[in-house]
């Protein structure tokens, strides 16, 4: 899923202060998972904002709405009778959330509220955890289900650098040696032969360095 | 020329039995500008629930709940004063006075240790006025 967080509240009403009516849309998918964008949050930033408002002693018209998803059309239709009415939506969506809306409502301002920051796992009930690089060439057969693009901070594919220590990463004791796990993983399942193998250096080009990528399949489309 | 007393609203576990049938209400006018909200555990107040009652014009919002160990519901206490602390946060974000949210462990069936904090909390509001600082409302 897509871990987000949210924007202070100060950057947030730079960019909305100058509307008088403000549609606040949340987006119940990943970024509900990790409590920056669902409806909960939605709800508390809109009370935060009347309160910040109020404080201010200015009242504008604020409206909260929550899409299962932000990022298919089908689900962004469902606001089209509120949107009008509004001169900004302030979206809670990531960032593929943000850009849908402005592709489908193309006269509307279209503001995030959400710092979208990387593809992870809820590791425990509070942490996020990020595991994925969307590099584009997914190796995590070869490395027992850990990815070393994203786990380890070297982005290391052929063992580990030498300098984890008790396994830490040498860049911040807070992180776990990717090549760590790789390898205690490998070795509880019996697979540590799958190391022996050369891995070739990732090819950028499929992730972003190619440029904004672009699936597209002829069996899916209408 | 007299000021209009401080909104103060109170979120109160039913399972502490503060009240018996009915009579909560008896209770409420004996403060003015008190509102209780009885509520099956603390656990279910959410942050924005405390930021929305601030921004609808409440001067205060007071939480109380069951001990940690005692609550019914396991971790409803717990996770409640959490949201607290969280809800504060977005306080001081906006630049509000964040004691203007409580969270109080409250000794169940005790009304004369409600009524002490309730007093304490009311001048503390007393203190830091209305939101904004410029509405301060006035009645004659």
């Amino acid at each position: 899923m897509i871990v987000a967080e949210l924007k202070q509240i100060s950057e947030i009403r730079k960019m909305i202060d100058r509307y008088s009516s403000i549609l606040v849309v949340g987006c119940d998918s990943c970024v509900a998972e990790c409590a920056s964008g669902g409806n909960r949050e939605t709800m508390l930033l809109a009370a935060a904002l009347r309160l910040s408002y109020k404080n201010d002693n200015k009242y504008p018209i604020i409206t909260v709405a929550c899409l299962d998803r932000q990022c298919v059309d089908d689900f962004i239709d469902r606001i089209a009778h509120q949107v009008p009415e509004h001169e900004v939506v302030l979206s809670l969506g990531c960032g593929a959330g943000v850009q849908a809306l402005a592709r489908v409502y193309t006269d509307k301002p279209i503001i995030p509220a959400l710092d979208t920051l990387f593809i992870g796992e809820t590791e425990m009930r509070g942490v996020w955890q990020e595991n994925c690089l969307g590099c584009g060439q997914c190796k995590l057969g070869y490395f027992g289900a850990v990815c070393p693009v994203t786990r380890c901070s070297k982005k290391l594919m052929n063992g580990p650098c030498g300098g984890s220590k008790n396994g830490r990463c040498e860049v911040h004791p807070d992180i776990p040696c990717g090549w760590d796990m790789i390898i205690r993983r490998l070795d509880a399942l019996g697979e540590l032969d799958r190391l022996s193998e050369y891995v070739p250096p990732v090819d950028w080009s499929t992730s972003h360095s190619g440029g904004p990528r672009r699936v597209v399949r002829e069996d899916q489309k209408p | 020329m007299e000021t209009k007393p401080r909104t103060l609203v109170v979120y109160y576990c039913r399972n502490l039995r503060l009240f018996k049938n009915g009579e909560q209400k008896g209770f409420a006018r004996s403060l003015p500008g008190l509102k209780l909200v009885a509520i099956p555990c603390s656990g279910k107040v959410e942050a924005h629930h405390l930021l929305k009652t601030l921004a609808g014009g409440a001067d205060g919002v007071l939480v109380l709940a069951c001990g940690e160990k005692a609550c019914q519901y396991l971790e409803g206490s717990m996770r409640s004063r959490k949201r607290m602390d969280y809800a504060r946060s977005w306080l001081r974000q906006i630049g509000i006075e964040q004691e203007r949210l409580e969270f109080i462990h409250c000794p169940p069936m005790n009304r004369e240790a409600l009524e002490k904090t309730l007093k304490e909390f009311m001048s503390r509001l007393e203190s830091f006025g209305t939101i904004p600082a410029s509405a301060q409302v006035k009645t004659s």
